[in-house]
C-alpha cells in the first residue's frame, strides 16, 4: 500500500459519484491515468471514493462523457489546510507577533541593581554603564558579556576595586568593591618596633613612642627601633609605638635571558564566522570559506536566547578567527644586558611598597654563556624597615 | 485455427522454457493475504462492484469474487487491491 503522505501535501478530494454506469465510469478514469482508491459502495446507486486534487479537472471532462454525475464530498490535505490557515490570517499573525514580542522582551535588560556603591560612585557607574550601552530596554543582543563589562568598568572607574557583573534573566546585578571604604581605627596593642632587617637608617618619623636609635645607626633584625615603654622609673606606661623608620637596605639580583626568544602574536589577520547553534549543532551562517592560518587561535561568543525565564536552546554564536605568527627575537649583548636590567629592576620594585626608593644599583656580574646573558645586580634600597611586636605584660617588669 | 494454432505455441514455450506463465499468456495472477485481501493483476477492467460483490473482466472470462464490506483500496488499469472479507473466487468461462 501507497504511503498516502505525499498526496496528503498535494491534497485529496472525497468523491461521491451517483447513476449508472459507475463501474464503467471507474475504469475510464483508471484508463486515463487517474489514481483511485477508498472505493466504497454507498447504497445501490452511488460509490465514494477519493482523488488527487489535481485530477478534479480531468474527473470533470469524464463525467461529461458518462452518465453519472459527481458530487465532491470532502476536502483535505495541505492546499486546503493552508486556505484555512489564510482565511485565519490576522490569527496566526497576532500569534506570531505574540511570540515576537516576548521573544524580544525576554532579551532585554530590564533592570540595573547596583549593590555595595556609595551614590557618587553608583551614579559614575550608571553613566559608564549607558555609555556602553547597558541600560534598561537595551537589547542584550547587542550588549558585551558580562565579563567584558566587568572588565571595561574596573579599568574605567578608579573608585572600584573590583566589580562583579551578574546577568540574572533580564536583569544586571553588580556587586562592587570600593577602594577607600572608610577604615575602621584599629586598636593597636601595646608594642615595640623592631628591625626587619639588616639596615642602616636613613630617615625616622617616630609617632608615639620612644626612639632607641638614630640616622646612621646600623641595626641587625629584630634589634628594638622605638619602644613601647615611656616614663620615667616608677611611672612607666605602655602605648603602641607607631612610626615610620626607612633603613637603607641591600639585595642582590639575578637574572638569566635567553638571547633567543620566540613568542606568539597575532599579525592582524582575522576571520568572522557567525554560527547558530541549536542544541549543540552549529549551523554557519556567515562567514562562509575555509580557514587558510596555518596556527591560529579561535575567540568565540556566545548569546543566549531567553523566552521568559527559561534559556532557549537556541543561541547565537559569533567566532573570531585570529591568525597569530612566531615571531623571533634576537637580543645582541648589550640589549640584552640592557632587558635584564630592566628586568631585575622589575623584580626588585615588585617587592616594595609604594614608598621604597631604589637609591642605586651596582652590577656585580655579567656574563653570556650557552646563549642566554646572566647578570647579577647589587641593589640599594630604602624602605620601611619597621616591624610591630607586641609587648607582652610580663616583660615590662 | 490460426489462432488456435498460436495458443498452442505460446502453451508450447512457456512450458519448455519456464517463462512465467501470466507473462506469457495473459493470465490473471492473484494474490491473497488471508481472507482480507486479494490483489489481482492483469484484469480487464470493472464490471460490477457493490459491497458483496466484485466482478472483473478478464482476457478470457470474468472473475467473481463474494464475500462482505468490499472496499477498493487501489485501482489501476491493470492491478486492483479490494479488501474486505472475501468467501469465494470464481472464474466465469462463457
Amino acid at each position: 500500500m501507497k504511503n498516502l503522505w505525499i498526496e496528503f501535501i498535494g491534497g485529496i478530494v472525497t468523491v461521491k459519484a451517483k447513476g449508472k454506469g459507475i463501474e464503467r465510469f471507474i475504469n475510464t478514469l483508471t484508463r486515463n491515468g487517474i489514481h483511485i482508491w477508498q472505493v466504497k459502495r454507498h447504497g445501490v446507486e452511488a460509490v465514494i471514493f477519493k482523488i488527487k486534487l489535481k485530477d478534479v479537472n480531468q474527473i470533470r471532462n469524464a463525467v461529461r462523457n458518462s452518465d453519472c454525475k459527481i458530487e465532491f464530498l470532502q476536502r483535505t490535505g495541505f492546499p486546503f489546510l493552508f486556505k484555512r490557515l489564510l482565511k485565519s490570517f490576522g490569527f496566526v499573525l497576532g500569534a506570531t507577533a505574540f511570540i515576537i514580542v516576548i521573544l524580544v522582551l525576554s532579551n532585554m535588560v530590564w533592570g540595573i541593581e547596583i549593590k555595595g556603591a556609595n551614590p557618587a560612585t553608583e551614579y559614575k557607574i550608571r553613566k559608564e554603564l549607558t555609555e556602553m550601552g547597558v541600560k534598561r530596554g537595551k537589547l542584550q543582543f547587542f550588549i558585551d558579556n558580562v565579563e567584558g563589562i566587568q572588565r571595561k568598568l574596573s579599568d574605567k572607574i578608579e573608585e572600584i576595586t573590583w566589580v562583579g557583573v551578574e546577568l540574572k534573566g533580564t536583569t544586571y546585578h553588580l556587586q562592587v568593591v570600593e577602594k577607600n571604604d572608610p577604615k575602621k581605627p584599629e586598636y593597636l596593642s601595646p608594642r615595640n618596633l623592631v628591625a626587619k632587617k639588616k639596615a642602616v637608617i636613613v630617615y625616622m618619623f617616630v609617632e608615639e613612642g620612644q626612639p632607641v636609635v638614630s640616622v646612621n645607626d646600623h641595626v641587625k633584625p629584630g634589634q628594638l627601633l622605638v619602644s613601647g615603654i615611656i616614663g620615667k622609673e616608677g611611672n612607666i606606661e605602655t602605648l603602641p609605638a607607631k612610626g615610620e623608620i626607612y633603613g637603607e637596605t641591600w639585595y642582590k639580583t639575578d637574572v638569566t635571558l635567553p638571547l633567543k626568544k620566540t613568542f606568539q602574536v597575532f599579525n592582524g589577520n582575522e576571520k568572522r564566522k557567525h554560527y547558530i547553534k541549536i542544541g549543540n549543532v552549529e549551523i554557519l551562517v556567515w562567514g562562509f570559506g575555509k580557514v587558510k592560518y596555518k596556527e591560529f587561535e579561535t575567540e568565540s561568543n556566545e548569546k543566549k536566547i531567553n523566552f521568559l525565564k527559561w534559556e532557549l536552546p537556541i543561541s547565537y554564536v559569533d567566532k573570531t578567527i585570529r591568525e597569530s605568527e612566531q615571531e623571533t627575537l634576537i637580543y645582541d649583548n648589550e640589549q640584552a644586558f640592557e632587558v635584564a636590567k630592566t628586568l631585575a629592576r622589575n623584580k626588585i620594585k615588585s617587592g616594595l611598597s609604594e614608598n621604597d626608593k631604589i637609591k642605586g644599583e651596582k652590577v656585580l656580574h655579567k656574563s653570556v654563556d650557552n646563549d642566554k646573558v646572566t647578570i647579577s645586580i647589587h641593589f640599594q634600597i630604602i624602605e620601611n624597615i619597621a616591624e610591630a611586636q607586641p609587648i607582652v605584660q610580663g616583660d615590662t617588669e | 485455427m490460426a489462432k488456435k494454432w498460436g495458443h498452442f505455441v505460446r502453451k508450447w514455450i512457456t512450458k519448455n522454457m519456464e517463462l512465467p506463465q501470466d507473462v506469457m499468456m495473459d493470465l490473471p495472477r492473484i494474490t491473497m493475504i488471508g481472507q482480507i485481501h486479494i490483489y489481482i493483476e492483469n484484469h480487464r477492467g470493472l464490471i460490477a462492484f457493490s459491497d458483496k460483490e466484485l466482478r472483473l473482466l478478464l482476457k478470457q472470462g470474468q472473475l467473481l469474487i463474494k464475500g462482505n464490506a468490499f472496499v477498493i483500496k487501489t485501482i489501476l488499469p491493470e492491478e486492483i487491491l479490494l479488501e474486505g472479507k472475501i468467501d469465494q473466487v470464481t472464474y466465469i468461462n462463457e
